[in-house]
């Protein structure tokens, strides 16, 4: 795992980003507001002094007049002592009086009406505030307009507007540092759930498939529910093992302990022959029995989900028949009918032969020993289907699906291991295939199809 | 040129006329010590005479013998002139002329003196760290001690007031002033005077009405003193008449008590001065404790230094005259005295007032 691929690093990553973004702006936007504030904090000085001056001017001996008051220029700097320039000018834009030309207001307004403008100029190298007052000497016969032109440095308003942003730049610092641990203290909360889910599981007895029990947000609810699923899942798959085992067990132990009492009762006897007739039976009971460990030992093979063996193609038809010739003789002796019914053209599957041959020999043993006098193996093309049909007394509907259950049997059969129809369904689903069971083709006796994948190439 | 420039030209030919004692070309030069590395040169204008700029120099030369210093003395007209002919000739301006020295820095002709010693500098006495003013001369009044002994002590502007209004006759051409009119001095002391109070107007009239001679330097009117011709001197520039006057005991120098102007010389660096480096440790030596201390015990000029106390010391005079002074502020009011219908405002309420009591 990269360092940087953390829930926590991802998570603070994309909430400080907008967040850095968002605080950038407001800063600009403080910067600006302290220029405009300084500003117009400032330019209350230029229309004082412009208005003082105007106040002034006068129309005397046929020409502007103007008694400049001083304080109207001392007003002009503050503490940090601003350059100060004025000038008189009048309509034809000559300078009456003043210590600088300075530019006047460039708009046309209209003829004797007041108006004020503020505005930043380049003069002489100086970077200038300057505010310019349109009005006119009102007589009692001469409306003479004129312009009062002022300007100073700038070293004030920036000075104001440094400290109002350095104020705010202040606050929105600690709004920030504040923002930040806030944001660091949600994001550790909002993923303690996380963290104490991690906890229950790890202190989990690792042998125990108990559901996790405790409270969490929605969106880990979901997990832990899905988590317990799982979890359920897996003790009904122990409980069935469990069963099987007891089950497994059981039955290995009833012909063992059969073994070993006629073994006992044959003991006690003195004559040859008994011995060879408890031989005998202990013979068929080991064989019996042997016969069980080997179902026992490819139904746990089957059960198991890892196992994948390889697929070959296997013909149908050719395998039916073989089935049919393994088991014909013992058919033969218990006076059953066995016979095979084949497909007109080949039909090809990907399965496992020897899994197949087991499940038809255990379908045609199943049919034999329930009373099955005559058992069918049928192959179909279209779609490639296994039948072994019987004649015997069948499996009534609602019991059919118990039967595919490991060590269940219909009756109380001591011959039988009870595991045959399960090994058929195992192997069935190995390969993919559907097991069906139905009653026999004139409603009678048991017709087990098992019905592959749509594939015949 | 532009208009306000004509103006000034013909405003410091004024200034100059008055403030400064009529000198063609005056020149100092003290050589760098031969053996002490290489040699920078610092050129001074000035409208400063040499018997009170020698000390000041010699004491610069004494702690930087490496600099070859020229100094030049100039009226306060050829000064700016000059200036303003060839603004890189010069490394400092020293100038009395307030106005002008602060309207050539409010243009921006002046570049800024960051040592320490400019950060100390009372903010009173400076603009910016462009504009220092290094000397502290009160405006005074002299009178000859007959008057004293016939009228009685004159102590004050109301003191002056009562004795013309009462006394007219006997004082009748006796006494002289600047004429505001042709003396830029005198104009720049009227137009503070007028802002200082409204009975300045009564003095002027009662002025008039004494039939008050008009004069346009304070050594003209200081001949006149010593002659005998005058009694009574109404605004003398203190630093020349303490000089002057000192043998001559019939004359009393007055620093009036109700309020006292005081003027002061403005030192600045032009922005295109050829040796900054020089120029910044010649200003850094006026506003030093060094070179004010010069300032106060060798020449009559007044050394502002807050650390400084003594005779010749802007401190010994507060002490004195405490909240009567009225040093003239270097500031903007300053340019509304070089407004030309400003001046033609004062003038013509002057000369009307003045015509009034005669």
């Amino acid at each position: 795992m990269k360092r940087g691929d953390s829930l926590y690093r991802r998570l603070l990553g994309w909430l400080l980003l907008p967040l850095l973004v968002l605080g950038s702006l407001i800063l600009i936007q403080a910067w600006v507001d302290a220029q405009r504030t300084a500003d117009r904090a400032f330019d209350r000085l230029l229309e004082a002094a412009s208005l003082a001056i105007a106040e002034q001017v006068q129309w005397q001996d046929d020409r502007l007049w103007l008694d400049l008051p001083p304080a109207a220029l001392e007003m002009l700097a503050t503490d940090a002592q601003e350059r100060v320039f004025y000038s008189l000018v009048d309509r034809q834009g000559r300078l009456i009086t003043g210590n600088a030309l300075l530019p006047g207001d460039p708009r046309q307004g209209a003829e004797g009406e007041d108006t004020l403008l503020y505005r930043h100029i380049d003069w002489q190298g100086l970077s200038l505030r300057q505010g310019v007052r349109r009005t006119r000497v009102e007589d009692w016969r001469v409306r003479e307009p004129f312009e009062v032109r002022v300007a100073h440095s700038r070293e004030g308003r920036d000075a104001l507007a440094a400290r109002l942003w350095r104020a705010n730049l202040a606050m929105i610092l600690a709004m920030a540092a504040l923002a930040t641990v806030g944001l660091l203290l949600a994001i550790r909360a909002a993923l303690t759930p996380l963290t104490r889910l991690r906890r229950a599981i790890r202190a989990r007895d690792p042998r125990t498939l108990a559901p996790l029990e405790l409270s969490l947000p929605r969106e880990l609810a979901e997990l832990r529910d899905t988590v317990n699923e799982l979890l359920a899942r897996m003790r009904r798959v122990r409980a069935n093992q469990e069963r099987f085992i007891g089950d497994a067990s059981h039955q290995l132990r009833t012909p063992l302990a059969g073994l070993s009492a006629r073994a006992e009762l044959a003991l006690r006897q003195d004559d040859p022959m008994r011995w060879k007739e408890a031989l005998i039976a202990m013979q068929a009971t080991s064989a019996r029995t042997a016969r069980l460990a080997v179902q026992l030992l490819s139904l746990t093979r089957l059960a198991n989900p890892e196992y994948r063996p390889d697929r070959v193609p296997v013909e149908l038809n050719a395998l039916a028949c073989q089935a049919v010739r393994d088991h014909w003789a013992s058919c033969h002796r218990q006076g059953v009918d066995l016979g095979v019914e084949n497909a007109g053209d080949e039909v090809w599957i990907h399965g496992i032969d020897w899994l197949l041959a087991e499940a038809i020999g255990n379908l045609i043993d199943n049919a034999s020993r329930y009373g099955g006098r005559c058992v069918t193996v049928k192959v179909e093309h279209c779609p490639p289907r296994l039948i072994v049909e019987d004649d015997g007394p069948g499996i009534p509907e609602p019991r059919r699906m118990l039967m595919l259950r490991p060590f269940h049997r219909d009756r109380d059969d001591l011959a039988g291991s009870g595991l045959g129809l399960a090994i058929v369904d195992g192997i069935a689903r190995t390969h993919g295939a559907r097991l069906q069971l139905s009653t026999g083709h004139d409603g009678r006796g048991l017709r087990v199809v098992l019905q592959f994948p749509g594939d015949t190439s | 040129m532009n208009r306000p420039s004509r103006v000034a030209s013909r405003w410091l030919l004024l200034i100059s006329l008055v403030v400064t004692p009529a000198v063609a070309d005056e020149t100092l030069h003290y050589p760098a010590a031969p053996d002490n590395g290489p040699a920078t040169s610092l050129v001074v204008h000035g409208a400063l005479d040499l018997p009170q700029m020698q000390p000041l120099l010699e004491g610069f030369h004494r702690q930087h013998p490496d600099v070859t210093v020229r100094y030049r003395n100039l009226t306060t007209l050829a000064l700016h002139e000059r200036f303003l002919a060839a603004p890189d000739e010069a490394d400092v301006l020293l100038s009395s002329a307030m106005p002008w020295q602060y309207r050539l820095a409010n243009e921006g002709h002046a570049r800024a003196l960051a040592s320490p010693a400019a950060q100390r500098w009372p903010a009173w006495a400076r603009w910016r760290h462009e504009l220092f003013a290094i000397t502290f001369e009160p405006i005074v009044m002299v009178v000859n001690r007959a008057v004293i002994e016939r009228f009685g002590e004159v102590r004050g502007h109301a003191d002056l007031l009562a004795l013309l209004e009462r006394h007219a006759g006997a004082l009748q051409g006796r006494v002289v002033t600047y004429d505001p009119a042709t003396s830029g001095a005198g104009y720049t002391y009227a137009i503070e005077e007028s802002r200082l109070s409204p009975r300045y107007w009564d003095l002027v009239a009662a002025l008039g009405k004494a039939e008050t001679a008009l004069a346009d330097t304070t050594a003209e009117m200081l001949d006149g003193l010593i002659e005998g011709r005058y009694l009574v001197g109404y605004n003398l520039l203190g630093s020349y008449a303490q000089e002057r006057l000192a043998n001559q005991p019939q004359l009393r120098i007055v620093v009036p008590e109700d309020y006292a102007l005081v003027t002061q010389r403005l030192a600045l660096i032009p922005r295109q001065a050829p040796h900054p480096q020089a120029a910044e440790r010649f200003l850094d030596y006026l506003i030093s404790e060094t070179g004010q201390t010069v300032l106060a015990r060798e020449t009559p000029l007044g050394a502002i230094h807050p650390a400084l106390d003594g005779p010749g010391t802007a401190t010994a005079l507060r002490q004195a005259r405490g909240e009567a002074l009225r040093p003239i502020a270097v500031g903007p009011g300053l340019l509304a005295t070089l407004d030309d219908l400003k001046r033609e405002a004062l003038l013509t309420r002057w000369q009307r007032e003045f015509a009034r009591g005669e």
